[in-house]
């Protein structure tokens, strides 16, 4: 019966991930309601993003400089342009912020990009899969119930100044939430040899009608 | 991905120190001072006050193509008002301030360099004279094979103004080029000029190719597609100079409107390549 207690003391908490907007260009908008309260701990939601799909880092560091989005990206040099087969997953990690409608409720979005997909065989998308965030928790003066969290290793810092000694920490379980899932519209490698003899086909023709009115026309 | 010439990224310095919009209002204005330059030029060609003014307002002033372009943050605008400048001083005859222009215009975007072509055969000919450079001296002309008379056009393009046009060009753009590879090394050369010659970009999709770059982008006839591409536009461009370069200015919108349509890639900015020539063709 204490060993029931203990474990209902501890309750973790709740991520939703949404992609918010339709096309290759969609918000990322995670919500988190812990367990208990933060107690004055900074909350942030640390997800590994396939390399389907990116952040912009000059977007990224726009929306900070006008404070409306605070993130961390490892590593922090990405390729905007190549494809999803030439790219590297990234690791994103975004503060969050309190939610008006409940104490303990935080949430925070970004604005994430697809990348473009190799041809596929017989279907016309591919998806990509994005895993649930893990919720960290970075505290410099609370103490928080050991039971329920642990110390974790993050690369980012977690407060500007480096005199009180902060420290992240994760949930002790980590329960499976539901990943979110974007669709990306790809070709059919089946049309290669129709698109080639079309688009070689085409230009030939144009560049024989700009030719021959170059010749009736020019002067020579 | 910023991969244009230091000297943008210089002159929108106060994009950072001032306000956020600055460079947008620096090209909007540098849009505007390009319909004065090609409204200029077409009153000098012997244009009617009235009827220049209505090409240049109805094919690029009230055209939203280049006003979303440059309200947008893209610096065609001065580039266009370079091509316009370097134009203008040609056919006025001013062959060192038209050469300093061209240059500039070459180091900020590569493709005004197809127009060294129709620009070295116009400076030839000379301005205001009849005829061509092809043309064989005395009656000889029906004699001469295409062959011959194009080799004796390539043999005597060397003239004073074609020297002193290429040399002042060439300078302006190794000069320029020299400095900011001292300043900023290989990274420069790599991404001002190296990068456009090789871009291999399969998400712009106005290119004709687009689609068929993307679909063979990890296929072994990659590298023969792209050469198939590229001498279409090639041969286009060669017939087109020597068939029009009479006219310049009708030969380089040519010139840029094969070259926008032909090229591999192929984005939005580019139309207002060959769109900022349209006053002075139509």
């Amino acid at each position: 019966c204490v060993t029931l207690d203990v474990q209902a003391a501890c309750r973790d908490p709740t991520v939703t991930q949404e992609l918010l907007k339709e096309g290759f260009h969609r918000d990322l908008l995670v919500k988190v309601e812990l367990g208990e309260d933060a107690g004055g701990c900074a909350v942030a939601a640390q997800m590994r993003l396939p390399p389907g799909i990116y952040v912009d880092p000059y977007e990224l560091a726009t929306l900070q400089q006008h404070n409306l989005t605070k993130a961390v990206l490892f590593p922090d040099a990405i390729d905007v342009e190549a494809p999803e087969y030439l790219a590297r997953d990234l690791l994103l990690l975004l503060f969050l912020e309190p939610e008006a409608r409940c104490s303990r409720c935080f949430r925070a979005a970004v604005p994430v990009h697809a990348r473009y997909h190799r041809p596929a065989e017989g279907t016309q998308e591919a998806w990509v899969v994005l895993e649930s965030p893990e919720v960290l928790l970075c505290c410099c003066h609370s103490h928080l119930s050991a039971e329920c969290w642990e110390p974790a290793e993050v690369d980012a810092p977690c407060s500007s100044d480096n005199t009180s000694p902060c420290q992240w920490h994760s949930t002790k379980h980590k329960p499976a939430h539901e990943g979110s899932m974007l669709r990306v519209p790809v070709g059919l490698r089946e049309h290669n040899s129709l698109v080639c003899a079309l688009t070689l086909l085409t230009t030939g023709l144009c560049t024989g009608l700009i030719l021959a009115a170059a010749c009736k026309y020019g002067h020579f | 991905t910023y991969r244009y010439t230091p000297l943008l990224a210089w002159l929108l310095t106060p994009n950072v120190l001032l306000a956020e919009a600055f460079g947008k209002l620096l090209f909007v204005a540098g849009d505007l001072a390009a319909a004065v330059v090609a409204y200029r030029a077409l009153r000098r060609r012997g244009a009617a006050a009235r009827h220049a003014c209505g090409c240049c307002a109805a094919a690029w002033l009230l055209n939203p193509l280049p006003m979303a372009v440059s309200s947008r943050g893209n610096a065609e605008a001065l580039v266009a008002l370079l091509v316009l400048a370097t134009l203008y001083w040609v056919e006025a005859g001013s062959v060192g301030k038209a050469a300093v222009c061209y240059g500039l215009a070459v180091h900020m975007k590569i493709y005004p360099l197809t127009y060294v072509l129709p620009i070295a055969l116009r400076l030839r000919s000379g301005p205001g004279r009849g005829e061509g450079a092809l043309d064989a001296p005395g009656d000889k002309t029906a004699k001469f094979t295409f062959m011959a008379r194009l080799w004796h056009l390539f043999v005597k393009m060397l003239n004073r103004d074609v020297l002193l046009f290429g040399t002042v060009a060439g300078s302006v753009l190794a000069a320029l080029t020299v400095t900011f590879y001292h300043l900023y090394g290989w990274e420069f050369l790599e991404h001002a000029y190296l990068y456009h010659l090789t871009r291999r970009d399969i998400r712009h999709n106005f290119s004709p190719y687009f689609y068929m770059l993307y679909l063979t982008a990890e296929s072994k006839w990659s590298f023969a597609l792209g050469l198939a591409a590229f001498l279409p536009q090639l041969l286009l461009l060669l017939v087109v100079s020597i068939a029009f370069y009479r006219d310049l200015a009708f030969s380089c919108f040519l010139h840029t409107a094969i070259f926008v349509t032909f090229n591999k890639v192929c984005t939005s900015q580019y139309f207002v390549w060959y769109l900022c020539l349209l006053p002075l063709v139509m």
